[in-house]
């Protein structure tokens, strides 16, 4: 999301009676895909592993517009 | 007598010229002194009668609802109670209090701060019946947007092409229209400085003036949001299931996950499951924007 401050300090601020400008934009941008690599520990000795990937729209906190839900299924070859 | 008559005809020919040439000089409409009047003004409800379809899909816009906000609550009051543009009660409200309608409801330049009080008690007694009325209607962008290369005629109206027996007005065309400009003189380049309380609220067009365009972008607002000229305008952010589906178009996604035994070093054996996520963007602007 673009991240705002008020142009007087570097505090990000909320609201449009008090942005002005942006510090830092995080939003999707045309043209340039974002990749993000996760990395998760599994507890030893686990084998099989669901994964399942959200992602969703949240203008205001608890307002969430799904989006993409993928569900993966893989697992480590036993030793 | 005969010089009587003469002085009072004398004078009523510098009265009519005087007056006629402070008209020509303040092509301006009056200001409207009441929220009502300025609704009246700005009626676009005769459109109807033969633009029954477009006026249709601008119903279910959100252009046809400006100061209502995601599921139909007034968030402009929560501005009026609290921080910069705050006031004690409606009464005090002046159009200082509501740089937001530079956007949200620009009619508000023919009214007096009247109006604004008005529309300031309104929102905070939680009125939705009045604040409804207040929208961008057909005549704000087929009149009062429809020029920026000096000011509109505001008893025009203008279209896409000259129509010179249009009913009641005729239709002198403006390529403003059909030009990206048109969208981006309300959705946003940033900060809004001229005002005493400056606002930022979208950046949608600065997005797509620094982002998308020098990334090789052709398409214009209207081609992506009214295509065929629909005036639906999406995205309805209260249609929920439609909005999810226009985003899932908008950013597909491609998940990748591993798992495996990652062993740093000797003995240290690690299982992990890396997932790897790639969004891309097919939107002329950034996501999410505001």
């Amino acid at each position: 999301m673009p991240q705002a401050t008020d142009s007087r300090s570097n505090h990000m601020v909320l609201g449009p009676d008090k942005k002005l400008g942006l510090i830092r934009d995080t939003s999707i941008q045309p043209f340039a895909p974002k990749e993000e690599s996760i990395e998760i520990p599994l507890p030893q000795g686990l084998t099989n592993v669901d994964v399942e990937v959200n992602l969703s729209y949240q203008p205001r906190p608890g307002d969430i517009y799904p989006i993409h839900n993928i569900k993966k299924h893989v697992r480590i070859d036993p030793k | 007598m005969s010089r009587l008559w003469i002085l009072a005809i004398s004078f009523m020919i510098v009265f009519l010229l005087a007056h006629g040439t402070a008209s020509a000089s303040d092509p301006s409409p009056k200001q409207a002194n009441s929220l009502q009047e300025l609704v009246d003004r700005f009626d676009s409800s005769s459109c109807r009668e033969c633009h029954e379809q477009i006026f249709s899909q601008w119903e279910k816009s959100h252009h046809s609802r400006s100061l209502m906000g995601i599921n139909d609550y007034i968030f402009i009051a929560s501005y009026l109670k609290k921080g910069p543009l705050a006031i004690p009660s409606g009464e005090k409200a002046t159009k200082k209090n509501f740089p937001c309608f530079k956007c949200h409801f620009p009619q508000i330049e023919f009214a007096t701060d009247s109006v604004a009080a008005e529309i300031a008690k309104a929102a905070l007694d939680n009125d939705k019946e009045t604040v409804r009325k207040l929208n961008i209607g057909c005549l704000v962008c087929h009149r009062e947007k429809a020029v920026v290369h000096g000011k509109p005629d505001m008893n025009g109206i203008y279209g896409n092409n000259d129509i010179k027996d249009h009913p009641e007005t005729p239709v002198r065309k403006s390529p403003l229209l059909k030009n990206s400009l048109m969208c981006g003189q309300c959705h946003g380049l940033g900060p809004n400085l001229e005002f005493e309380t400056p606002v930022q609220c979208a950046t949608l067009y600065g997005s797509y003036l620094h982002a998308y365009i020098p990334s090789g972008g052709t398409e214009t607002c209207q081609q992506c949001h009214m295509p065929g000229g629909d005036h639906y305008m999406p995205p309805n952010f209260n249609n929920r299931t439609e909005l999810s589906e226009r985003l899932r178009n908008a950013l597909p996604m491609q998940v990748h996950a591993l798992a495996y035994s990652f062993q740093p070093k000797e003995e240290d054996v690690r299982p992990m499951v890396v997932v790897n996520t790639k969004i891309f963007s097919k939107a002329g602007h950034r996501i999410p924007d505001g």
